[in-house]
């Protein structure tokens, strides 16, 4: 962009007044970066012609949507406020559901226990421990029908974070809409289904990545029928940052995974814009205000561009990225946790400036245990306030021509773009997860970081700045311990209650239809409508696509 | 001496997922000289003592960040035993609560590293648990001092009135008090009367007006156990020690080690 002569003077003069003060008063650091490294000028300038502006931002809900996916975001609705929950018996995970929804949260979003998210049932040895310890028992569709006790269906949308075993878990979903006389038409919601990252970095994986993405690609095309309001994955970057990547990183390998994604279902016979539309993406939201506002406008814009140019979508819904925020477990301090109120409520401003579409804001208690109530209601009401007292939510995208947040946000897609070329040149997502390079660049970007803590280069208050000589614990949510007897009671009542050679026969279906191509989603529905269980379906296709055990 | 590098187990067990922090700890004691092997996730207790068997460890890091520590760090002890091999020392880290601790180490874990604990504080800790140098408790407590504006008008409440013997009445020029000595069973109470407005009791008595000024523990290791506190990074007003009161040695940690209280170490002169 060409400057005026009068610009050019300004800019000298100032510049000449910056030396004169730095002469005096030295700058606080001698070089200011980022989280992910990148430099922080002292001052940015307009830099953006007309055709630029249109080209690179553009208005909200229109191409590359920079600053939003909707022409009027918050103005017309606020993001949905849905906050993970779930913990012991289902019973217990479904009065805390209902006391959520009635505090004014307005979507449902479920922890599932160890043994859930990896296929065990609560009796098998390798479940001893861990029943109902983060999140809730599901063991049969008996569980799911306490777990949405007076929930209608058809009136909230629930979320699941469950991956290996999302097919089974959805059956389930579907089947207690069924009892509620919901269709599956009418449900709406997301499960995370985001095989990629578990192996990456959040580790409940069960079968080898080739069937995994095939489960996946099954789950694609039966939704795309049955359940076409279902958001049928979640591709996560929120686990890849609390690995310990950076915000590039974060950015970079989850839309990396996500065009693996894309590649799996086109090779699997699908049409892009029969299933795009339906992907949704959930990142996280850490302390670096400005940086994390710009990764949100990054990515989106990025995924519109790969959707377009790469995959010739050519329904605007495929373009759009629509993602869901999480606040940083791991920016939490276990030290003096009430400051952790004020991390999440900058981190979840982020998320808002950022254009999230739903939010989980965490509780100040995350980095000792679960949270109590008490807890709870405090980050739900974190996210009431700024919805409904800053004003924030008033304006669309009020940070879009900011300087400082247009440059960041170009050099986020510059850099993750660098990063997922080279992931292009590893022969895509699948094959760099395999060989470790995604795991690899995280552990660096990880202990480097502690090193810098360490060595007080980067400060966090409470932890190795600002201590207090005496920490007094509150009050913690205990899980009790005796829970785990009455849920292995439970199932084994429900497998002595049920037709056993039902379920059988609706298992030999379902290894039938693992061995052949045939789309393994509506035997595994039948199944948990004849009371199999989640290890009893799992254990089925483990014996026919064998186990992942890690690098 | 070259020692051969001590040898780490890290393991995750039971099914979480999250090894960020054992991947950074086993990063860590690598940079510290040692040699670690990470077992990767969904480790059971027995496939964890078998590792360490047959991997020659000196030690075993356990990490779990899902809540069921309590269950499974006692069964990684109670399967090393089973397998005859009980010397292999556990330590613990992860997200576990502070109340839990005391019940971990009941069950033979040998010390747990809660969240925020330095990677540094870990290797030295792992260091002296393999060298025997982990420092031994000490002796007794040597006495209490109490801060006085008066050992003069002080001295008629213990001398009289609890009937305790004075032992010797002296004045320490470089710390500008003057110190009263009253035996009471096995140890002693010590008046600090200071001598100027320099004195440390001066400032104490200022701030916070007569009391308990500081807990002194008798010890005879002091050199080898300020070096060890230093490397754990227990802050420190003196890092060596100085002259006390009798000819010993002394050395006051800072009060930030101890939640607000005030502990002096010290050493006394050595019996000819």
């Amino acid at each position: 962009m060409t400057r005026s002569s009068n610009y050019d003077h300004s800019k000298q003069a100032w510049e000449k007044d910056v030396e004169k003060t730095t002469a005096r008063f030295p700058e606080r650091k001698s070089s200011f970066i980022t989280s992910s490294e990148l430099p922080i000028n002292r001052l940015y300038e307009p830099a953006q012609s007309e055709e630029q502006y249109i080209e690179e931002i553009g208005f909200p809900g229109q191409y590359p949507y920079t600053r939003g996916i909707q022409p009027t975001m918050y103005r017309s609705r606020y993001w949905t406020m849905r906050q993970y929950a779930g913990f012991g018996s289902a019973e217990e995970t479904n009065e805390r559901f209902r006391y959520l929804l009635k505090q004014g949260q307005t979507g449902l979003s479920v922890a599932f226990d160890l043994p859930t998210q990896i296929g065990y049932d609560s009796d098998d040895p390798m479940a001893e421990g861990e029943v109902g310890k983060v999140g809730v028992a599901i063991d049969s569709l008996h569980d799911m029908e306490q777990l949405f006790h007076e929930i209608p269906l058809d009136q909230v949308s629930t979320s699941m974070t469950i991956n290996a075993p999302a097919s089974i878990l959805l059956a389930m979903y579907i089947a207690v809409g069924e009892k509620q006389g919901v269709k599956p038409e009418k449900l709406t919601g997301t499960i995370q289904n985001d095989i990629l990252k578990e192996y990456i970095a959040r580790g409940t994986y069960i079968y080898p990545p080739k069937p995994s993405m095939r489960l996946i690609t099954d789950i694609f095309a039966y939704c795309e029928t049955h359940l076409p309001k279902f958001n049928t994955i979640s591709i996560s970057g929120y686990h890849i940052r609390e690995a310990g990547s950076t915000a590039v990183q974060e950015v970079a390998f989850t839309l990396a995974n996500g065009m693996a994604y894309v590649d799996a279902a086109i090779e699997a016979g699908l049409e892009v814009d029969q299933f795009a539309p339906r992907l949704a993406f959930f990142f996280n939201a850490h302390n670096q205000f400005f940086e994390e506002a710009a990764k949100f406008r990054a990515a989106r814009r990025m995924w519109a561009k790969i959707m377009k140019e790469h995959y010739g979508a050519e329904n605007p819904k495929s373009w759009k990225l629509r993602f869901h925020t999480q606040t940083g477990g791991s920016t939490l301090t276990a030290q003096q946790p009430d400051n952790n109120i004020v991390r999440v409520t900058l981190q979840a401003l982020a998320a808002v400036m950022g254009g999230t579409q739903s939010l989980h804001t965490n509780s100040r208690d995350e980095a000792l245990a679960l949270p109590t109530e008490d807890s709870a209601r405090i980050a739900l009401r974190t996210q009431q306030i700024i919805a409904n007292e800053s004003g924030v939510a008033d304006t669309i995208d009020p940070l879009g021509g900011s300087y400082y947040v247009e440059a960041l946000t170009d050099q986020i897609e510059n850099e993750a773009n660098e990063y997922i070329e080279r992931i292009k040149k590893l022969g895509g997502a699948v094959q760099a997860v395999e060989e470790g390079y995604m795991q690899r660049e995280i552990h660096k970007a990880a202990y480097d970081a502690q090193k810098r803590l360490e060595a007080n280069e980067d400060i966090v208050v409470g932890l190795n700045e600002y201590q207090l000589d005496e920490e007094i614990h509150q009050d913690l949510l205990r899980v009790d311990e005796a829970l785990e007897k009455a849920q292995i009671d439970k199932t084994q009542h429900v497998r002595n209650t049920r037709d056993d050679s039902h379920v059988e026969t609706c298992l030999e279906e379902l290894r039938n239809a693992a061995r052949s191509n045939e789309n393994v989603m509506p035997f595994i529905v039948e199944a948990v409508k004849a009371y199999a269980t989640v290890g009893e379906i799992a254990n089925v296709m483990r014996d026919e696509f064998g186990e992942y055990t890690g690098m | 001496m070259v020692m051969k590098p001590i040898r780490v187990l890290i393991a995750k067990p039971g099914l979480d997922g999250h090894d960020r922090g054992a991947l950074i700890i086993a990063q860590a004691l690598r940079d510290h000289g040692m040699e670690v092997i990470y077992t990767g996730l969904r480790q059971s207790a027995v496939q964890i003592a078998r590792a360490a068997i047959q991997e020659d460890v000196d030690v075993i890091g356990l990490s779990s960040l899902s809540g069921a520590h309590k269950s499974l760090f006692p069964k990684v002890v109670e399967a090393l035993k089973e397998q005859e091999a009980a010397d292999i020392p556990v330590i613990g880290g992860g997200v576990i609560p502070a109340e839990d601790i005391p019940y971990l180490e009941s069950k033979g874990v040998a010390k747990i590293f809660t969240s925020g604990s330095p990677t540094d504080a870990i290797a030295v800790y792992i260091k002296q648990l393999i060298h025997k140098e982990t420092v031994q408790t000490p002796n007794k407590i040597a006495h209490i001092g109490i801060a006085v504006e008066s050992i003069d008008m002080t001295l008629p409440f213990y001398q009289h009135t609890l009937g305790l013997e004075l032992e010797s009445v002296e004045e320490v020029d470089s710390e500008q008090v003057r110190v009263a000595f009253l035996n009471i069973g096995e140890t002693r109470i010590e008046l600090l009367e200071p001598l100027s407005d320099q004195s440390a009791i001066q400032s104490f008595l200022t701030k916070r007006g007569e009391g308990i000024h500081h807990i002194a523990l008798e010890v005879n290791d002091i050199h080898t156990r300020l070096e060890q506190y230093k490397q754990q990074g227990i802050p420190l007003i003196h890092e060596e020690p100085k002259l006390g009161a009798h000819e010993s040695q002394i050395a006051f940690l800072h009060p930030k080690a101890a939640s607000g209280v005030l502990y002096e170490l010290c050493q006394p002169k050595l019996e000819e």
